[in-house]
């Protein structure tokens, strides 16, 4: 309940007016709060810095160029006025990626510390994956070696620059310090006396007691039109604008910092919750990709053509500039001949996603906060009333006793288990959420216990850090120790996280870490970590480090039975392994909605297929319109949840008149009635790293108009949807890429390829499309949740391409459990082709474990079809099945057709083919 | 025989729970037989039609759901259960088969790997039982209600008549005031014609001995008569504004660095809110000045001041002095002028951080008026001249009921018949013609118009009162009249809620209480009573609170509960909402429910 108000002087109430009246969008992000790059000397240093002017450029000394016995390549960089020489390694994994690694050299003259290696994000295979580079070959001070019977590596010595390109043409596809930009400010011993090594910013100061360590280069990519990804930034845009450059107006660098940014701004470079340092540049003539692997402050720079001051730009080349305020080089270099080899390679290094459960692949309702079990029991018969389904039902930091997690407020949940459980008879699941920050209160038993062990992150001179956040004064546990992240996996166990059930699952929140009154709100730099090692060098993957820990204890919890659900606001390059993750706390304003979708599709590129933002947006109250709207691009997130911030209206999805309920239904009917769809793309996304949501052009790369769509997306392979982002806009415009047709989602209607098409915007949908030439699973019978649903039978919807083809494909398990890694599930490839629709097992055989199912397909309309037939017959069996014209969404009052075939009736789980006679 | 079958089935369905039943009726309602008859039926949107064996066969062939009433093929079908014992539903087909009992009786769940018992006897009787205590509520509170509304008509009857006879007393009183004023201007016409001339004879005195000293010397001196004629009217407004500002805000202004800057940069804002104040205050002061009948004495000082003060203070004086509060008024004044502030600019709560040092200063102020508005409360006579100019609930509260207790029919006459009498013999006795006026005559005509007004005053706040209750919406039978003077408080947690109907709404903790509304209207026909326009919430909306209303024997507030921030929701439980229709209507309902019991007993 909200405090009474104050009787004000008229200078007050003035003064207060005039807060309240500023738009909380124009003015509640507080630029000064936050470093920019010329208040942040590392940056400000190498950014300046013009193209080969380095003072002490490092060279490689041809002599110690060799080749391990793991197969690497060694040598060392030096440079006369440098203190000792770096250590260089280069090492290849299958099928053409390049890692570099360069760091100091701790055999010979000791540096005083050892600079900080990310660990437990690269995969442990990864050195067994190595492949054996040959010796290389050495002329007038370059040497090079076969990365691949496609790709060399060039090495130039003098200065040092390394290239990969392509074995038969020479063409460059990526290079290292072509613009001799590269350094690497060696450890020192100690502060010289004219040196200054403490930094400030605002009323905090940074001791650096370590001092410069800072690494800067630069990396071309060649044939590339545009780089893509570094999430996660506000932005409309899918490409990554320049950030300087002839012709653009200077920005920030990409800051890659993460960071619990009040009211973000829906364009701006500054960094936010999360970070993956991994970008991909794309052409015409083929894709590239650079991972960095470094959780210091990073900042990037896109530079425009022509920045340089060099001879005319090179065709479609695009230049970057990379900062890091701390660690090592670990970088790595992938090339491959569309987009998808390169997120391919990049998973193959960082890890593939995790299978989510099926329920979290349903809507979410959360609300900051659902107060108390009336409340909940509330909003979960709400959603019955109005035969909407949901599965999952959150509860936010109010749940609580006092802000300390794993405890209920005993007043609000009594009872928690017993109301789990009634959600649970739906079929239905829970999300607590877990924070990092623990309250600093010696009744708390976890308090007591962090303390005791010394589980918590240390200042700088080496007590428990004490910060402020939702408790009040906090601690954070030290996520980087194994041993600690082992302990917090514990305190999910059934045992220890009383009133929790096996249908809560776990939300991490505030893990950048936010510290409400620490430097930019989050941890000072020199805190100090496991290991000695200081909070600036691990910084962007403390929050990886918890969600891993959090993801564990689920893991535990369920005896590995139980795939674990755990969304996590900060994130670093790994985060997939271990679940969900959202933009953060968005607004309720038409730019965040469009916002979202280049933000979903870049965490998509960059290995986080699972993501999505807060439908509705989380800060203010949306028009009705816009909640529509975003329900309606919500439905294709991944990760589709709505939720709100505790100061504004209730908007459960009936509260907006008869019609908005209607078309929010219809909205959220779609995701349900497209779940096997989703699951299926999560499948894939969970064996390959290819992305649920996708750029238009992951899809159709050589189509240039897709290169900086983010208005329209791709779910998988078959479906496009455009959002509606302006508020009552009268028609879109929707490109439509490729040469086969498309056809509209609702009523079958055939658009052309390679086309932009100008729509009517109609209110109970967007823009949504088929591609001619797939084949999309779909339920589409509607229930309380996603579990009431498992043994419905499916539609397929076949829309032909102009050879009267198509191809599909269908994933089923159990949508729970970890059998599908032995061979537990169904997997089918649906091929229509010669009027036969024929299903074939794709699933590799005798695995171990077996899963089958008895769901029919009851429904298979076809798209396109222009024969009249009447009939088909069904193999094996002979069985003759009608095709009639029938309705291809099942909904009343529009009822476009199609020709059906009615209830086929056969099973998912068998081979068998449908011929139309 | 179809009961039977059905009776049979739910056997055959808690037994086994495998046996599919008859397709032809399943999930139909009785009603709608009959349009399952035929061999080709249509889609009821008209999309299409189905032949018999099409009728629920799993697959859906209109989209609307009218061939698959029995099974979960059409997402918009619906699906009756009987639930014979208890009462018929129609459900989403989404819930058949579902493996989620949702009839009583089992039936929506024939082909799932659930069982469902047949819970409807038992949770029909319940339902029974729950409608008998329901009726039985109803029942009595019809009676309640019934009386309520007889005294609400007769309450109402005699609010017309009482007004009725204040506006013709109003009409006789003007009258006498107005003939009182004449009268008055005329003395001090004369008066102040007797002091001109004494003071021209004056003037002419010391303009002689002026003239005795150096030219320039009289100019100085001139001068500064000149400053001292200006002076003193802004120190007083000065003053005011000190006052007002140590009573309430002082403490606040020189809070922090950052509303002094603010305070600056917007300071042309700024100073048209702080001017507002001592203007709104001195007004009184300036419109009911005698002396704009005397437009000499404006230029004037001493005598503007006399006068003024007479007129103001007085007046003021001589209410409190009769009502025993003078040592309140310094509150008083202030309270309305700052009142009308806040609702013109809608005071956003501020920040907590911010702001939180004068919480407390705020809230004992908050203490003070309470008080005073308790004390009002106890007072027979309360007629206040700030009350003709602001408006506010605290009046309508503090003068409720006062119309009757102190104008009965009776006794009104004979006031007023004294007044009319006095005034005559003054009128009569008054020599216009007298010089120099006598001095006690004249004291005389000026009391009498004093209280003569004073007593007009009243009565037009009465009228004004008595005409605002009269224009709000009482309901249908006017069974909410007695809400008009009535509070309902109940207490949740630490807060102290009190819902006062036609006013306003309320959240008190402590001595602190917050205006969770402002009476608004009635909705959903006399379902529920809208109060808004509370204080606004910071960085949310003015708060509001929506009571719902519903049939008890007495008047019960209760379940106050904020489900969006700031957006608050009651239960009232009162005898008002027991309406005979609505009573029939449960009847009907338990008849119905009732009448079907046999079909149970059959089994």
């Amino acid at each position: 309940m909200d405090p009474p108000p104050r009787r004000l002087a008229a200078a007050q109430l003035l003064l207060l007016l005039l807060l309240a009246a500023a738009s909380p969008a124009a003015h509640a992000w507080k630029k000064d709060e936050f470093r920019n790059c010329n208040q942040t000397p590392f940056c400000k240093r190498a950014r300046t810095r013009a193209p080969h002017s380095l003072d002490a450029p490092l060279s490689l000394a041809a002599d110690s160029l060799a080749v391990s016995p793991d197969g690497s390549i060694s040598a060392e960089l030096s440079h006369p006025s440098r203190p000792r020489p770096l250590v260089l390694r280069l090492s290849a994994l299958p099928p053409h990626a390049l890692r570099l690694q360069i760091d100091e050299d701790y055999s010979t003259a000791t540096p005083p510390h050892r600079r900080f290696h990310v660990p437990d994000v690269l995969l442990p295979d990864l050195e067994a994956r190595t492949l054996h580079l040959p010796e290389p070959k050495t002329a007038d001070g370059v040497s090079t070696v076969a990365l691949s019977s496609d790709f060399d590596v060039v090495v130039k010595h003098d200065p040092f620059e390394l290239t990969v390109r392509r074995a038969g043409s020479g063409d460059p596809v990526l290079s290292f310090n072509s613009h001799g930009l590269f350094d690497f400010e060696p450890l020192r011993e100690s502060k010289p006396e004219d040196e200054t090594w403490e930094e400030h910013f605002r009323s905090h100061t940074d001791k650096r007691p370590r001092g410069p360590q800072s690494i800067t280069f630069d990396v071309s990519f060649y044939g590339a039109d545009f780089v893509y990804g570094l999430p996660e930034h506000g932005s409309t845009s899918l490409a990554l604008r320049p950030t300087r450059g002839p012709g653009v107006e200077e920005s920030e660098p990409y800051r890659l910092f993460n960071l619990d940014v009040f009211e973000y701004l829906h364009e701006s470079p500054f960094g936010l919750y999360g970070s993956i340092p991994f970008m991909i540049g794309h052409g015409a003539h083929g894709s590239s990709g650079f991972f960095w692997l470094n959780a210091a402050e990073m900042q990037i720079d896109v530079l425009a053509p022509g920045w340089d001051e060099a001879t005319a730009p090179e065709n479609g080349r695009v230049d970057t500039l990379w900062m890091a305020e701390a660690g090592v080089v670990d970088a790595f270099f992938f090339v491959g001949s569309e987009p998808k080899d390169v997120v391919k390679q990049y998973v193959s290094v960082t890890g593939t996603p995790a299978m989510p459960q099926q329920f979290a692949t349903a809507y979410h309702q959360c609300r900051w906060n659902y107060r108390d079990e009336a409340d909940v029991d509330g909003v979960d018969a709400g959603f019955d009333e109005h035969d909407i389904p949901y599965d999952v039902l959150w509860l936010d930091i109010e749940h609580t006793d006092g802000k300390r997690y794993f405890t209920w407020d005993h007043s609000a949940f009594p009872n928690p288990e017993e109301m789990q459980r009634k959600i649970a008879d739906k079929g239905r699941k829970m999300v607590t959420i877990v924070d990092p920050h623990i309250k600093r209160d010696s009744s708390f038993h976890l308090h007591q216990e962090a303390t005791d062990k010394g589980y918590y992150v240390k200042d700088a001179n080496g007590n428990d850090y004490d910060g402020w956040c939702w408790p009040g004064s906090s601690s954070y546990p030290d996520m980087l120790n194994p041993e600690i992240r082992e302990w917090w996996a514990d305190k999910f166990s059934y045992e220890s996280y009383k009133g929790s059930t096996p249908t809560l699952y776990i939300w991490n929140d505030m893990n950048e870490p936010s510290v409400f009154n620490g430097p930019e709100v989050t941890m000072p730099r020199d805190a100090l970590h496991y290991g000695d090692v200081e909070h600036r060098e691990l910084h962007n993957a403390y929050g990886y480090y918890f969600h891993m820990a959090t993801a564990d204890g689920l893991l535990k919890r369920g005896e590995g039975k139980d795939r674990p659900f755990v969304l996590s606001r900060a994130f670093f390059a790994g985060s997939q392994r271990y679940g969900a993750v959202w933009t953060g706390d968005n607004s309720a304003d038409w730019d965040h909605l469009k916002s979202s979708i280049p933000m979903v599709l870049t965490l998509g590129l960059t290995g986080l297929p699972f993501s999505g933002a807060d439908v509705g947006g989380f800060f203010g109250n949306p028009e009705p319109d816009l909640l529509v709207r975003w329900y309606q691009v919500g439905a294709f997130y991944p990760f589709f949840r709505g939720h709100a911030h505790h100061d504004t209206k209730r908007r459960e999805p009936w509260l907006f008149g008869e019609r908005r309920t209607a078309i929010i239904r219809e909205a959220i009917h779609v995701r349900y009635s497209l779940l096997p769809y989703f699951y299926t793309l999560f499948r894939e996304a969970s064996v390959t790293g290819i992305p649920v949501m996708r750029p238009l052009w992951l899809e159709f790369p050589g189509d240039k108009e897709t290169y900086n769509n983010g208005e329209a997306f791709m779910v998988g392979p078959s479906l496009l949807a455009q959002g509606i982002y302006e508020d009552g806009q009268k028609s879109v415009s929707v490109y439509l890429p490729g040469k086969e047709s498309w056809y509209d989602l609702r009523n079958g209607s055939p658009y052309k390829g390679s086309v932009s098409h100008k729509l009517q915007v109609v209110e109970d949908s967007i823009p949504s499309f088929q591609r001619g030439g797939t084949i999309v699973p779909r339920k589409d019978r509607f229930r309380r949740s996603s579990t009431q649903m498992v043994n419905d039978p499916y539609t397929l919807v076949i829309a032909l391409n102009s050879s009267n083809a198509a191809e599909g494909e269908l994933y089923v398990d159990d949508g729970k459990s970890y059998d599908y890694q032995q061979g537990g599930f169904i997997h089918r490839r649906f091929v229509f082709a010669d009027n036969k629709l024929t299903s074939l097992n794709i699933a590799p055989d005798n695995l171990g474990k077996k899963f089958t199912s008895d769901c029919v397909i009851e429904r298979i309309i076809i798209l396109g079809l222009r024969s009249g037939a009447k009939k088909a017959i069904i193999e094996p069996g002979n069985e003759e099945v009608g095709i009639e014209s029938g309705p291809i969404s099942l909904r009343s009052g529009s009822s476009p057709v199609a020709p059906t075939i009615r209830r086929p009736n056969v099973r998912i789980a068998d081979d068998w083919t449908i011929r139309i006679a | 025989m179809r009961v039977l079958l059905v009776a049979a089935l739910f056997l055959c369905a808690s037994a086994a729970a495998a046996s599919k039943p008859p397709l032809d009726t399943l999930g139909i309602p009785p009603q709608d037989e009959a349009y399952y008859g035929g061999g080709v039926i249509k889609c009821r949107d008209g999309s299409g039609k189905f032949s018999r064996d099409q009728l629920n066969d799993d697959f859906c062939d209109c989209p609307d759901g009218t061939d698959e009433p029995g099974t979960s093929a059409c997402p918009e079908g619906k699906f009756y259960c009987k639930n014979a014992g208890h009462t018929p539903i129609t459900i989403f087909s989404s819930r058949v088969n579902d493996g989620i009992c949702d009839c009583c009786d089992g039936s929506d769940e024939y082909d799932s790997n659930v069982t469902c018992k047949n819970t409807c006897w038992e949770a029909g009787k319940a339902a029974r039982d729950k409608l008998k205590k329901k009726i039985a509520t109803y029942k009595s509170g019809v009676v309640i209600r019934n009386k309520e509304v007889e005294r609400a008509k007769e309450a109402f009857a005699k609010d017309e008549t009482e007004l009725a006879k204040l506006k013709g007393e109003e009409k006789i009183l003007k009258g006498l005031v107005d003939k009182l004023k004449e009268q008055k201007r005329l003395i001090e016409k004369a008066e102040e014609e007797e002091r001109l001339k004494k003071e021209e004879e004056k003037r002419i005195k010391e303009e002689a001995e002026k003239k005795a000293t150096v030219e320039k010397e009289a100019q100085d001196a001139s001068h500064e008569v000149g400053s001292k004629e200006t002076d003193p009217p802004v120190k007083e407004d000065e003053s005011k504004v000190a006052e007002q500002h140590d009573g309430h805000a002082t403490d606040h202004v020189p809070e922090s660095g950052i509303s002094d800057e603010q305070h600056g940069s917007e300071s042309q804002d700024d100073s048209g809110i702080v001017d507002e104040l001592p203007l709104k205050e001195s007004a009184p002061t300036l419109e009911q000045d005698p002396s704009s009948d005397n437009p000499e004495g404006l230029s004037r000082e001493e005598l503007g001041r006399i006068v003024a003060s007479r007129w103001t203070g007085e007046s003021v004086n001589d209410v409190s002095k009769d009502n025993k509060k003078g040592h309140e008024d310094d509150h008083e004044i202030p309270e309305p002028a700052e009142a009308a502030v806040e609702d013109e600019l809608e005071i956003p709560e501020p920040a907590e951080e911010n702001y939180g040092s004068y919480h407390s200063d705020v809230e004992d102020d908050r203490h003070k008026y309470d008080d005073e508005d308790f004390d009002h409360e106890s007072e027979d006579e309360y007629v206040d001249d700030h009350d003709d100019h602001v408006e506010s609930y605290k009046s309508d509260d503090d003068q409720k009921g006062e119309h009757h207790s102190d104008l009965t029919a009776s006794e009104h006459s004979s006031w007023l018949d004294k007044i009319h009498q006095t005034v005559q013999n003054v009128l009569q006795k008054f020599n216009f013609f007298k010089t120099p006026v006598d001095l006690s005559e004249a004291s005389r005509v000026r009391k009498e118009y004093d209280d003569a007004s004073s007593k007009l005053s009243k009565i037009q706040s009465k009228i004004s009162t008595l005409t605002e209750k009269l224009k709000q919406d009482f309901g249908k039978d006017k069974e909410f009249y007695s809400f008009y003077d009535q509070c309902f408080e109940t207490k949740e947690g630490k807060y102290t809620y009190k819902v006062c109907a036609y006013k306003k709404a309320t959240q008190a903790e402590g001595h602190s209480s917050t205006n969770l509304g402002r009476w608004d209207k009635f909705e959903e026909s006399y379902r529920v009573m809208q109060f808004s326009n509370g204080d606004k919430c910071w960085n949310g909306p003015d708060r509001s609170l929506k009571v719902r209303l519903r049939c008890g024997l007495s008047n019960e507030l209760n379940d106050v509960d904020e489900p969006s921030r700031c957006e608050y929701v009651a239960v009232l439980s009162t005898p008002a909402l027991c309406i005979e229709d609505k009573l029939k209507e449960l009847q009907n309902k338990l008849d119905a429910m009732s009448s079907k019991q046999p079909g149970h007993d059959e089994l």
